[in-house]
């Protein structure tokens, strides 16, 4: 319910760039069908492209498995990913996490808990790209 | 100062803040009736690394300071006093105003019996007792270096005497200058700061922002590597070092300004990561120092 107002927002706020919106659009999913937000959205925006673009690319993230994402752990040239809140973010270029670790984290792991530890309410991870989702199992 | 920077007003002024604060106080004194302070530096559990790191100091050196500045009472390593001739004159201030600089962490395990630091009246002194006592009274306690800021290598795993900052025992602020060692600069700018015009200004985790407002990463030469993905694969390479596991992302200090040993050089300007020693949780949670197997594709 209340992502649905920050999608709005960013969408009045005229700050929206499409990687965040689909990011929002993407975590909102998790709990509402995307078709209803995007209807909802529709009464908004009068910018019908970018609802198609939205429309388009929100399908294509890949889901992950747990046993999936361990192999994402930025050892032996594979990409550094993590998980949180069910949203699998991309860190092989962030450079706070150096070398695939951060604070004695390191990825291929959901770090939900760990995120809620240090960074509760702080909006870091809009700078991280998104890059998947992780299946229910 | 290399040739890149010497231009740039924000190297060149800030190599300067802790010499303009430290020429400012003895100018003072000298000149306005400011008087010295009183200066106890106790160490506890550590390495007598900082007080080392304090002698090599240059524009301040430690000549200034002991010469002009302060009144030093105490330090275990540097005085001519022994035994308990150097315990009374350490508990000599306790009723005078004086700034009280620690170094090394606490250890707190089975009353702190792990550390005694001398005796006094016969009986032994703990570190956890000295700087309860010592520390409740001070004017100004500043942590210098990382164990004494936030129990750093001495609170490291599996920590057996179960050592701390000494915040965790104090009941009232201490200023920290994390930093293994800390920097001359960074304790002689503040001690010079305190002394003119008292608390500097502090971030939410009680450092001074005079000297760490800014990421390493923000300020290091190597940056333009960094964002063109120009990234060392071992030590001794002149690129960036983040996929090495460099911690200048996430150390907040001004080190690759103040350098050290007379401004000579520094970590990443000697081919080596930063370790993040003056991050809080160092060195358990800015590990590993290096990595070898990372997200750098395979040379072919
Ligand atoms: C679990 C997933 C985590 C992610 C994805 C994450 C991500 C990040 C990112 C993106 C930044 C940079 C923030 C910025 O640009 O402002 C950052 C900074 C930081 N993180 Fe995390 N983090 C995680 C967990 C943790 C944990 C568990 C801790 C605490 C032990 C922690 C402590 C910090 C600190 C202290 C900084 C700031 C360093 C500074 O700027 O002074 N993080 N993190
Ligand atoms: S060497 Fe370290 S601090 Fe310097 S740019 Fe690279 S990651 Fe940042």
């Amino acid at each position: 319910m209340d992502e649905y107002k920050i999608v709005i927002k960013m969408f009045n706020n005229q700050k929206s760039k499409i990687n965040d919106t689909i990011a929002c659009l993407y975590i909102s999913s998790k709990y509402h069908p995307p078709k209803n937000l995007i209807k909802h959205l529709g009464k908004k925006i009068l910018n019908i492209k970018l609802l198609q673009i939205i429309q388009n690319t929100t399908p294509n993230f890949p889901m992950f498995t747990q046993a999936e994402l361990t192999t994402y752990n930025g050892k032996n040239g594979n990409p550094a990913y993590i998980a949180i809140n069910g949203v699998v973010y991309d860190v092989t270029n962030e450079a706070t996490w150096a070398a695939a670790t951060h604070f004695g984290l390191s990825a291929g792991k959901d770090l939900t808990n760990a995120f809620a530890s240090c960074h509760a309410g702080q909006p870091i991870l809009n700078k991280l790209k998104i890059v998947g989702k992780m299946a229910d199992e | 100062m290399n040739k890149k920077t010497g231009n740039c007003p924000n190297f060149s002024m800030r190599q300067k803040t802790a010499s303009v604060l430290v020429n400012k106080v003895i100018d003072k004194i000298n000149k306005e009736n400011l008087k010295k302070s009183n200066l106890i530096w106790l160490e506890l559990t550590g390495c007598s690394g900082n007080i080392i790191s304090l002698l090599d100091g240059a524009d301040p050196n430690f000549k200034d300071l002991i010469s002009q500045m302060v009144n030093f009472i105490y330090n275990n390593s540097l005085m001519a006093a022994e035994g308990e001739a150097a315990i009374r004159r350490l508990f000599s201030v306790a009723d005078d105003d004086y700034i009280l600089a620690v170094e090394g962490a606490v250890t707190t395990k089975d009353n702190g019996i792990y550390n005694i630091i001398g005796n006094w009246r016969g009986k032994p002194v703990t570190a956890y007792e000295a700087i309860k006592q010592l520390g409740e009274k001070a004017s100004y306690v500043i942590a210098v270096g990382t164990c004494a800021s936030d129990g750093g290598i001495s609170a490291a795993k599996p920590n057996p005497a179960e050592c701390v900052g000494i915040q965790s025992i104090l009941n009232k602020k201490v200023i920290k200058l994390p930093g293994c060692p800390c920097n001359p600069d960074w304790f002689m700018g503040t001690l010079a700061y305190i002394m003119l015009c008292g608390e500097p200004e502090l971030d939410d985790k009680a450092r001074p922002l005079m000297f760490y407002s800014t990421l390493i990463h923000d300020i290091c030469p190597r940056r333009p590597y960094f964002e063109k993905g120009i990234f060392a694969s071992k030590l001794g390479e002149k690129t960036c070092m983040f996929k090495l596991g460099c911690r200048g992302p996430v150390t907040r200090v001004d080190c690759p300004i103040t350098k050290w040993n007379h401004r000579v050089n520094w970590p990443i300007g000697d081919d080596s990561p930063c370790i993040g020693c003056a991050q809080f949780g160092f060195p358990d949670k800015m590990k590993p120092f290096i990595s070898y197997n990372t997200t750098r594709e395979e040379s072919k």
